[in-house]
């Protein structure tokens, strides 16, 4: 299976990279957009800056490995562009794995046979859109991620790999859920390709009339979510959170 | 589900709606001290009597004063226009209404389509009984006023953009009575957002001085409805 990273930056391409190419039968890419719409120098500016801070997540001779294999693709105009979606048709990936904050067209996603992955930090159907961790907490649903294909609507792509629920157990406040949820990424991303791959696999599907779009919390309900938060953190009831959860 | 679960799971519900009591109260408090920085006397002059009604709701004590709404209609019919029927629910009055049967469906993606006066002028013909927005007909369009308010205005207005006023106070308006009549959190926390914006986001709202008084009137009376939590995850 061919697969292409999206990422927004080197560093962060090179980070789900160093999770997802050690799945068997997997020939990974990394396509590196610019979502900022940077000139030249302050892109590679930032690009040196963010390599710089993520060292752990790269080695100069793994970058030159993907360099020189032609797997890294710097794309030079945006990523919806008809020339970057015609350098991502070229790699004749199956899937893409979404590392870029950057909304998808209909000729992007096409690129792939299969289509782009999304590591979706709530649980689909029921939570769609924004500051979809702060509503599960202050509605007491499961809080979690959800790796789904994607299509141009907000969480609506109806092809489900994998949901995964993901304990708010240990995180203090909702910042810390959400760093959380959007670390584990990578490792939701490689575990979906082995789903991908695995005989007989079917996908669940995000039936979104179950579900309801949700949009950027109030600081007022925030504050509400994080104190629903610490108060586990002070009061530890493990077996009751973990049904809660 | 054992009954040690249910047990802890009603504890939870009911730790978290303790928390959401406490952030209402505070909230209304802070609305009750600072609802003339968002509708300055100049603002209320301009509505006459109605001014006073409103100075004397907003600045009402506990417990504020609800409409009472009716519960699980099709649509409802009223022989006032929009305004006196908003102006009613908005300072807790109930508006003269009876049951009848719901006109032909509106799509959302008509909505969608519409310029910015026609979607209004729409929206105050469809919904002369504002109450309306809360039936189950209407979800659709409800969720497509959400979504307009809080992706493409909300962004637009902090970014400092030209914003259609009306438009906005008007959404604001039928999102908190669709709160009201169907305790629906979304619409609830799109009211919360707005009025947390800052003060200087919120100044051009005051060229409709109607529909602003009438916003913050019926924000006060969603402030004031207990047990939020238990209604939402019904």
């Amino acid at each position: 299976m061919r697969v292409a990273v999206i990422a927004g930056s080197i560093a962060a391409g090179m980070r789900v990279a160093r999770e997802v190419e050690g799945v068997p039968g997997v020939e990974l890419f990394v396509a590196v957009c610019d979502p900022g719409k940077r000139t030249p120098p302050v892109r590679w500016l930032r690009e040196f800056a963010l390599l710089a801070k993520s060292r752990k997540e790269w080695t100069a001779a793994r970058l030159w490995r993907y360099a020189r294999g032609r797997r890294l693709a710097v794309l030079g105009e945006g990523l919806n562009q008809p020339s970057s979606a015609e350098r991502l048709r070229a790699l004749r990936c199956d899937v893409g794995l979404h590392a870029a904050n950057v909304i998808y067209s209909e000729r992007t996603i096409a690129a792939f046979r299969l289509g782009i992955l999304n590591a979706h930090i709530g649980i689909l159907p029921a939570y769609r859109g924004r500051s979809v961790a702060e509503w599960s907490v202050l509605q007491g649903d499961r809080t979690g991620v959800t790796v789904f294909f994607i299509d141009s609507g907000i969480d609506t792509g109806e092809r489900i790999v994998l949901r995964e629920c993901i304990s708010p157990k240990g995180s203090r406040g909702i910042g810390e859920l959400k760093k959380v949820l959007f670390e584990s990424d990578a490792r939701l991303y490689r575990r979906a390709l082995e789903a991908l791959m695995a005989p007989g696999f079917q996908f669940e599907c995000n039936e979104t009339a179950k579900g309801r779009r949700y949009y950027v919390m109030s600081e007022m309900f925030t504050r509400v979510a994080n104190e629903v938060l610490a108060n586990r953190m002070r009061s530890r009831p493990a077996a009751s959170l973990r049904t809660a959860s | 589900m054992s009954l040690e679960t249910a047990h802890s799971k009603s504890a939870l519900l009911e730790y978290r709606s303790d928390l959401l009591s406490k952030a209402l109260l505070l909230r209304r408090c802070d609305l009750r001290d600072s609802w003339k920085e968002v509708i300055p006397e100049n603002c209320l002059q301009s509505l006459g009597r109605l001014g006073w009604d409103v100075t004397a709701f907003l600045s009402e004590g506990e417990p504020a004063s609800r409409a009472a709404l009716p519960a699980g209609f099709t649509w409802l019919s009223c022989a006032d226009d929009f305004w006196s029927n908003l102006q009613a629910i908005a300072l807790a009055q109930k508006p003269h209404y009876e049951t009848t049967a719901a006109p032909g469906r509106l799509a959302a993606a008509e909505l969608r389509e519409m310029a910015g006066p026609a979607r209004c002028e729409l929206l105050y013909t469809r919904y002369r009984c504002p109450l309306n927005i809360g039936a189950a007909s209407e979800f659709d369009v409800a969720e497509e006023i959400l979504r307009r308010l809080m992706v493409s205005d909300r962004a637009k207005i902090e970014k400092g953009a030209d914003f259609d006023v009306e438009e906005v106070l008007l959404a604001l308006n039928l999102l908190g009575v669709r709160a009201l009549a169907t305790r629906d959190l979304r619409s609830f926390d799109a009211l919360n957002y707005f009025y947390e914006l800052p003060r200087r986001s919120l100044v051009r709202m005051q060229a409709h001085p109607r529909l602003l008084a009438f916003w913050l009137c019926i924000y006060k009376q969603v402030l004031s409805t207990p047990d939020w939590l238990e209604c939402a995850l019904r």
